[in-house]
C-alpha cells in the first residue's frame, strides 16, 4: 500500500510539474524590504505537529494587531509534511508561509520555491548563530529561525551523589561519570543509540568539539576523514566497548522509563524531555534529575534543531506574510509562544525573560544554545547522514574499524555529493 | 415474409435495450474509471517515466531541467549493496511468510470449522482482532515483548534460556518482524478460509466417508481440491502484501539493525525521503515486476483448471 502511495504521489508530482515551462535558472530574488504598515489580507501557514496545533492561539493576537488580516493556519503531521511541500512546489499550490524542519531548507530552498529574507526585515545578530545558520543555503537567507531545540545531558542527581560526581566538563569527566552512574546500578551509564536512525546527531557535536567539520570552510568538500572523526567515532565506541552503554536503541516512550527507574544514569536530549520528566517520574522525583550543558573537548558544542518560517516564492500575499514572521520572531512574541507551545526562543533577547533565566533547566538550555551548531543546509544532507548512521552502527557492533567506516562515510557522501 | 416482419423491429428493440444497457452499465462505471485512471493509472505511467529520468527535489519547480537517463537509475539500483540487501530481506519475507501464514490460517480456520463451536465466536474474533489493530499500537505492545529485558525474554528465562535482544540482533530481528506479520495477517486469511471451506458441499464428505476414506484422505482429495479458487486468491494477496512490507520494519526498527530488516519497499520510501523521486520511481517499478512474477507464478502453480 504505501509503495503504490509513494507512486502515486510521485506520479503527481510528474503530471503536474509538466505544465510548467519557466525553465528558471538560479534561485528566485526577494521582492524588495518589508514596510511597517498593518498587515492585510489572508495569509496561509502551514505548521507541523504540536505547532500547528496550537498556532491558531498566537496567531489570534496578530489579528487583533491588524484587524484586516485573516491567518489561516493549516496543521500538518510531520510524517506527511515533507511529501506535502515538495508536491505543493511541484504543483505550484503552495501556501504564503511554512514552517520548515531545519535539515529540509537546503534541499527545499535548492527548487528555488522559497524567498530571500528580505533586507532588514529582521536582525541576523538577534539569533543564536546556529540556530541563523540553518536559513542560510549558498550564503543566501531563506525564512528566519523560529524555535530552537538544543541536546543537553540529562542526569540522575541522586545516583550522581551517591557516586560522588559532578555533572562533566570535559570528554574524561563524562567518561569517570557515566562509569560512576553505571556502578549505582544503571545498565546504561549514558544512554546513546548505538548507531542507525539519527544517531549522527550524537557523534556529530563530537567532531565540533575539537573543530573538526562536516563541510570544508569551501562548504563542497566532505571532511569526514578527518582526525577529529576518527577521535568522534572512537570516543562514542568506546562507550559500548567499555560497556559503560548498553548497546540498546531506546526509543521515545522508553527513555522516560528507564530514566525514571534509574536503569538509566544520563542521556542526551532537547527541552521537552523537562516536562515529559516532571509528568511521568511525579512529585517526588522532580528533585532527582538535573540537566546540564554537554561536556565537551576544545568547546562544548551541542547539537541545534527546530524550526524555521520560510515564505514561498509564489505567495499572493507576500507583505503580510514577512510581516507574520517578523511579528512571530519578536521577543515578547517569542516569550508568548514558549507559554502556548513550550518551544524556546530563537531570538536570544528573549532568554532574558525570567521566565527562562530564573528556571533551573531552561537556562542551561540558553546557555548551550549560545554553543550549539546545525548540520550544512545541503540539499543531500538527509542521504549523507543517513550513511554516517550506518557506518556509526557497525563500528559500535564491532563490523568494521573507525578508519574503514569513516572513509567509507566518506567515499559515499562525495559521490552523493552537496547537491549544490 | 410474415414471419419476418415483426421481428426486424423486435431485433432493433432489443439492440436499442441492450444499447441503453451498455450506456448504464459505463455510467455506474464511469466514477471508478475516471477515479482510476486520473489517480491510479495516469501517475503509475507517469511514474515509470520518471524513473527513466533524473528528477531529484530540486527539479520541481523547473521540470525541463530534468534529463533523460536511459536505464542509469536501474543500473545504480543493482550496484547499491543495500537495494540489493533489501530485495534479499524482501525474498525471505515473502518465502517464511507466506506458506506460514497460509498454513496457520488453514489449521485456525478448520479447527474454527469444525471443532469448539462453543467458543467460535471468541476464537474468531481474537485471531480478527490483529488485523483491525493499528500496526502503531501493535509496535508498542511487541517493542515491550521483544525488548532485550521484555517480555519473551523473561519468559524464556523460566526455562534458563537467555533470549536475545531480538530487536538488536542482526540475526533476531527479520525473524521477529515475520512472526509479527505472520501473526497479524492470519485474521485476514482465516476469513477468507472459512468461508472456502463453507463452499465445500457436504455430500462429496458424506460420500467418501460411506466409502472409507479417513480425514486426511478428505482433506487432501475433497476439500483441498475444492479450496483451490480461494487458495489461489489468498496466495496472491498474501504474496503482494508481503512483499510490500513496510509498517512492521517502519515502526519497530526503521530497517535496521545494519539493513537486517530493510525491505524493498522501505528502501523506496527512503529514496522518496531523500528527494531522488525517479530513482525511487525505478526502485518501486522493480517491486512492481516483482509483484508481477510472483502472482504469474502462482496463477501457474494453483490456478490449473481440473
Amino acid at each position: 500500500m504505501v509503495a503504490a502511495g509513494a507512486i502515486v504521489a510521485a506520479g503527481a508530482i510528474m503530471l503536474t510539474a509538466c505544465g510548467r515551462g519557466d525553465g528558471a535558472a538560479g534561485g528566485p530574488e526577494s521582492k524588495g524590504e518589508i514596510d511597517d504598515k498593518p498587515a492585510t489580507g489572508t495569509v496561509e501557514i502551514w505548521a507541523m505537529g504540536n505547532e500547528g496545533e496550537v498556532l491558531g492561539e498566537l496567531a489570534a493576537k496578530f489579528e487583533e494587531e491588524n484587524p484586516d488580516v485573516t491567518i489561516d493556519v493549516t496543521a500538518v503531521p510531520w510524517e506527511s509534511a515533507h511529501d506535502r511541500i515538495a508536491t505543493a512546489i511541484a504543483g505550484g499550490e503552495t501556501p504564503d508561509i511554512s514552517m520548515l524542519g531545519t535539515t529540509w531548507v537546503g534541499e527545499f530552498a535548492a527548487t528555488g520555491a522559497f524567498e530571500p529574507t528580505p533586507d532588514g526585515l529582521v536582525d541576523e545578530g538577534d539569533f543564536f548563530e546556529g540556530s541563523w545558520n540553518t536559513t542560510v543555503v549558498d550564503d543566501v537567507a531563506y525564512g528566519v529561525p523560529w524555535y530552537v531545540d538544543t541536546r543537553v545531558l540529562y542526569y540522575r542527581t541522586d545516583l550522581a551523589e551517591a557516586a560522588g560526581v559532578e555533572a562533566p566538563t570535559t570528554w574524561e569527566e563524562y567518561k569517570t561519570f557515566a562509569a560512576a552512574l553505571k556502578s549505582q546500578g544503571a545498565t546504561s551509564g549514558v544512554s546513546l543509540p548505538p548507531g542507525g536512525f539519527d544517531s549522527w546527531q550524537y557523534v556529530a557535536p563530537l567532531a565540533w568539539q575539537q573543530g573538526g567539520d562536516i563541510l570544508d570552510s569551501d562548504g563542497e568538500t566532505f571532511e569526514f576523514d578527518s582526525p577529529e572523526w576518527q577521535e568522534a567515532f572512537e570516543f562514542y565506541a568506546s562507550f559500548f566497548e567499555e560497556g559503560i552503554s548498553e548497546p540498546v536503541r531506546l526509543e521515545g516512550g522508553e527513555i522516560e522509563q528507564k530514566f525514571i527507574s534509574g536503569e538509566v544514569g544520563s542521556f542526551f536530549s532537547g527541552p521537552y524531555h523537562v516536562s515529559l520528566l516532571r509528568e511521568q517520574g511525579g512529585a517526588e522525583f522532580a528533585d532527582k534529575f538535573a540537566v546540564a550543558m554537554v561536556p565537551g573537548a576544545d568547546t562544548r558544542t551541542s547539537f541545534t534543531g527546530g524550526g524555521n518560517l520560510a515564505v514561498f516564492d509564489d505567495s499572493e500575499n507576500r507583505d503580510a506574510a514577512w510581516k507574520f514572521v517578523r511579528w512571530l520572531s519578536q521577543p515578547e512574541t517569542q516569550v508568548q509562544w514558549y507559554d502556548i507551545s513550550t518551544d524556546l526562543p530563537s531570538v536570544e533577547a528573549a532568554w532574558d525573560d525570567p521566565v527562562f533565566a530564573d528556571d533551573p533547566y531552561l537556562s542551561v538550555f540558553g546557555e548551550q544554545l549560545a554553543d550549539s551548531k546545525a548540520p550544512p543546509a545541503i540539499p543531500t544532507w538527509a542521504q549523507v547522514s543517513a550513511i554516517v548512521d550506518q557506518e556509526l552502527e557497525k563500528v559500535t557492533r564491532g563490523e568494521t574499524n573507525v578508519e574503514d567506516a569513516l572513509a567509507a562515510v566518506q567515499q559515499q557522501a562525495e559521490s552523493i555529493g552537496t547537491g549544490q | 415474409m410474415a414471419t419476418l416482419a415483426p421481428q426486424a423491429p423486435a431485433r432493433a428493440r432489443a439492440s436499442r435495450r441492450s444499447r441503453h444497457a451498455t450506456l448504464v452499465a459505463w455510467g455506474f462505471a464511469a466514477p471508478f474509471l475516471i477515479l482510476f485512471l486520473v489517480f491510479m493509472a495516469g501517475p503509475i505511467v507517469a511514474s515509470l517515466m520518471m524513473s527513466f529520468t533524473d528528477l531529484t527535489t530540486r527539479d520541481l519547480q523547473t521540470p525541463f531541467n530534468v534529463n533523460f537517463v536511459g536505464f542509469e537509475n536501474y543500473a545504480e539500483l543493482f550496484a547499491d549493496p543495500r537495494f540489493v540487501r533489501s530485495l534479499l530481506n524482501t525474498a525471505v519475507f515473502v518465502i517464511v511468510g507466506v506458506p506460514l501464514t497460509m498454513a496457520l490460517a488453514l489449521a485456525v480456520a478448520l479447527a474454527l470449522n469444525t471443532g469448539i463451536a462453543k467458543f467460535r465466536t471468541v476464537f474468531r474474533v481474537g485471531y480478527y482482532a490483529p488485523v483491525v489493530t493499528s500496526i502503531v499500537a501493535i509496535a508498542i505492545v511487541w517493542r515491550f515483548i521483544l525488548q532485550p529485558d521484555g517480555l519473551l525474554n523473561g519468559f524464556l528465562g523460566w526455562f534458563g534460556i537467555a533470549g536475545p535482544g531480538w530487536l538488536q540482533s542482526t540475526t533476531w530481528a527479520l525473524p521477529s518482524l515475520i512472526l509479527m506479520a505472520v501473526w497479524r495477517n492470519i485474521g485476514t486469511l482465516m476469513v477468507i478460509f472459512l468461508a472456502g471451506l463453507q463452499g465445500v458441499p457436504k455430500e462429496h464428505h458424506e460420500a467418501a466417508m460411506v466409502d472409507g476414506a479417513n480425514a486426511f484422505q478428505r482433506f487432501g482429495n475433497i476439500t483441498i481440491p475444492a479450496m483451490r479458487p480461494t487458495l489461489l486468491f489468498a496466495a496472491v494477496i498474501t504474496g503482494i502484501g508481503f512483499l510490500q512490507f513496510f509498517e512492521e520494519p517502519f515502526v519497530m526498527t526503521r530497517g535496521g539493525p545494519l539493513d537486517a530488516t530493510l525491505s524493498a519497499a522501505m528502501y523506496t520510501f527512503n529514496q522518496f525521503g531523500f528527494g531522488n523521486y525517479s530513482y525511487a520511481s525505478a526502485a518501486s517499478y522493480v517491486l512492481f515486476l516483482a509483484i508481477v512474477a510472483l502472482s504469474l507464478i502462482q496463477f501457474r502453480l494453483l490456478g490449473k483448471k481440473d
